[in-house]
């Protein structure tokens, strides 16, 4: 594989790059996909219910917001999700572009509109708990701004990653724009302490206390592993299905030669 | 240098580079990405009478004045900062959140007589959620009114329930 | 509950995103599975019949 190495010793980069193949390429992904996708599938499905029934039921609801703080159960783990999506799209670049890794690419093209739908319900859910605590839809403050933007970014990726008659030049295309939007998540994460916004600054913080009751910390906690583990059910789903159709269109393309599982790889 | 190695250096140098070029942008925009203007900046740079701006910060306490004329109700109230307060005028229904001690952002603009007349007021809530048994305990028990600021910290309450505060304990 | 309309919204919303995506990634697995098993039964039976036909 590293037909060019002079010296011995393996550099860090190529190291690395020997690990990415080992374990993730895309014959060993299919395997190890069919054993977790049930563990995956159901976690998600019943933690997500707990976590969004205790929200719905049993936890207080705000003094001031009263019950529309309910929302926040929802909103906030697909906030959060819409910035780990996009961050899971920048590493799937990075592995794309410098190790020309098959795999990350094919998970790139099916992480974009899954993090594109949950950004969209990050979008929708605050407005609908803006128009009754705000009073108004939406505000083009710093915040939403910046997750408007992080939408765009998402939809830009899958239009791009599509673009092309040449596979792979719309791979590479997507992956730069994936990797300069990354400086989109910074500014989401900051924009409600560097600017003034509508949108209040974070409860939870890996620094300081969070400033919410623990009655709403729980379940708010609970959904968001609830709908993480979801996100990577889907995107594992769909990227097993991703690798099955590289499969199916390289034995098209060449259906004589003695293609192994590993086609691509 | 190995090709893989290149490519990587590469990709973090570009990174590196529209990073900074980013950071340089906003912080060279950064008052125009502020959602609001404080009372002070308002009061010491006073804008223009017919330009829209938004005004933000906290209602004062027995500042606010409401009346109506005919079907319309007019809100009077005072929103400060810390260090100057801007008198506001609305006509119109003031949002469900709207109290004194709140934070707010009105819409409108400065007229020459000093008073900021808004077109819209928007309430802005704080990251602080407390259940709200919570916070008529805290209010009972006199550690804190909503009308002079923020609540004390979640640590501080959340063993606390409705029945634990009523009866006084500390 | 106060804000009834706003809750139901964003629960619905989000419920039904979850069920459109898991749906549609289950069928496109279960297409996808149909189709290579098909192929590569058909690539199996063209390669065993060129070597019988080598072998004959």
């Amino acid at each position: 594989m590293n037909g060019r190495t002079l010296s011995a010793t393996p550099t860090l980069t190529e190291r690395a790059g020997a690990l990415f193949h080992r374990y993730a390429n895309p014959g060993r992904f299919l395997r190890l996909g069919d054993r977790i996708q049930p563990w995956l599938t159901w976690s998600a499905v019943i933690i997500t219910l707990i976590g969004l029934g205790w929200g719905l039921f049993f936890s207080p609801a705000d003094w001031q917001q009263g019950d529309s703080v309910r929302i926040m159960y929802v909103h906030v783990p697909c906030a959060w999700l819409s910035s780990s999506g996009y961050f899971a799209l920048a590493v799937c670049s990075v592995l794309s572009l410098v190790w020309k890794h098959p795999l990350a690419d094919l998970a790139a093209v099916e992480i974009g509109p899954v993090g594109a739908c949950v950004t969209a319900t990050c979008l929708a859910t605050g407005s609908l708990w803006g128009k009754p605590m705000w009073g108004t839809w939406w505000v083009w403050d710093a915040r939403l701004t910046s997750v408007l933007v992080l939408f765009f970014l998402y939809l830009g990726h899958i239009a791009l990653i599509h673009a092309f008659d040449d596979q792979q030049r719309g791979y590479r295309a997507a992956a730069i724009l994936a990797l300069a939007g990354a400086v989109d998540l910074p500014i989401i994460k900051f924009s409600v302490q560097w600017w003034n916004t509508l949108h209040q600054p974070a409860s939870i913080t890996l620094t300081g206390a969070p400033t919410m009751s623990q009655t709403m910390l729980w379940p708010l906690l609970i959904s968001t592993l609830g709908f993480t583990l979801g996100f990577t059910a889907i995107v594992v789903a769909r990227l097993r299905a991703g690798v099955m159709e590289s499969r199916i269109r390289s034995l098209l393309s060449s259906p004589r030669r003695a293609v192994s599982g590993e086609a691509s790889a | 240098m190995k090709r893989k190695t290149r490519r990587l250096w590469l990709v973090i140098a570009c990174v590196a580079g529209l990073g900074t070029a980013a950071g340089l942008t906003l912080s060279a925009f950064s008052s125009n990405i502020q959602l609001f203007m404080a009372p002070s900046q308002v009061v010491d740079h006073p804008p223009a009478a017919d330009r829209t701006i938004r005004l933000g910060g906290m209602v004062v306490a027995g500042s606010v004045k409401r009346e109506r004329q005919g079907e319309t109700p007019i809100n009077l109230f005072q929103v400060t900062d810390g260090q100057a307060a801007v008198t506001v005028r609305f006509e119109g229904i003031l949002p469900d959140l709207f109290r004194e001690g709140q934070s707010v952002v009105a819409v409108g603009s400065l007229e020459p007589d000093k008073t900021f007349v808004a077109s819209e007021v928007l309430a802005k809530h704080d990251e602080t959620y407390m259940p709200k048994e919570v916070a008529e305990a805290l209010q009972k028990s006199g550690k804190w009114n909503p009308k002079f600021g923020p609540p004390p910290d979640a640590a501080s309450w959340n063993a606390m329930t409705g029945k634990d505060t009523a009866a006084g304990k500390n | 509950m106060t804000h009834l309309p706003y809750i139901l919204a964003s629960y619905g919303l989000a419920g039904s995103l979850a069920v459109i995506l898991s749906v549609g990634a289950a069928l496109r697995l279960k297409r996808d599975r149909l189709k290579l098993a098909s192929l590569e039964a058909a690539r199996g039976r063209a390669q065993s019949g060129t070597q019988g036909g080598q072998r004959a």
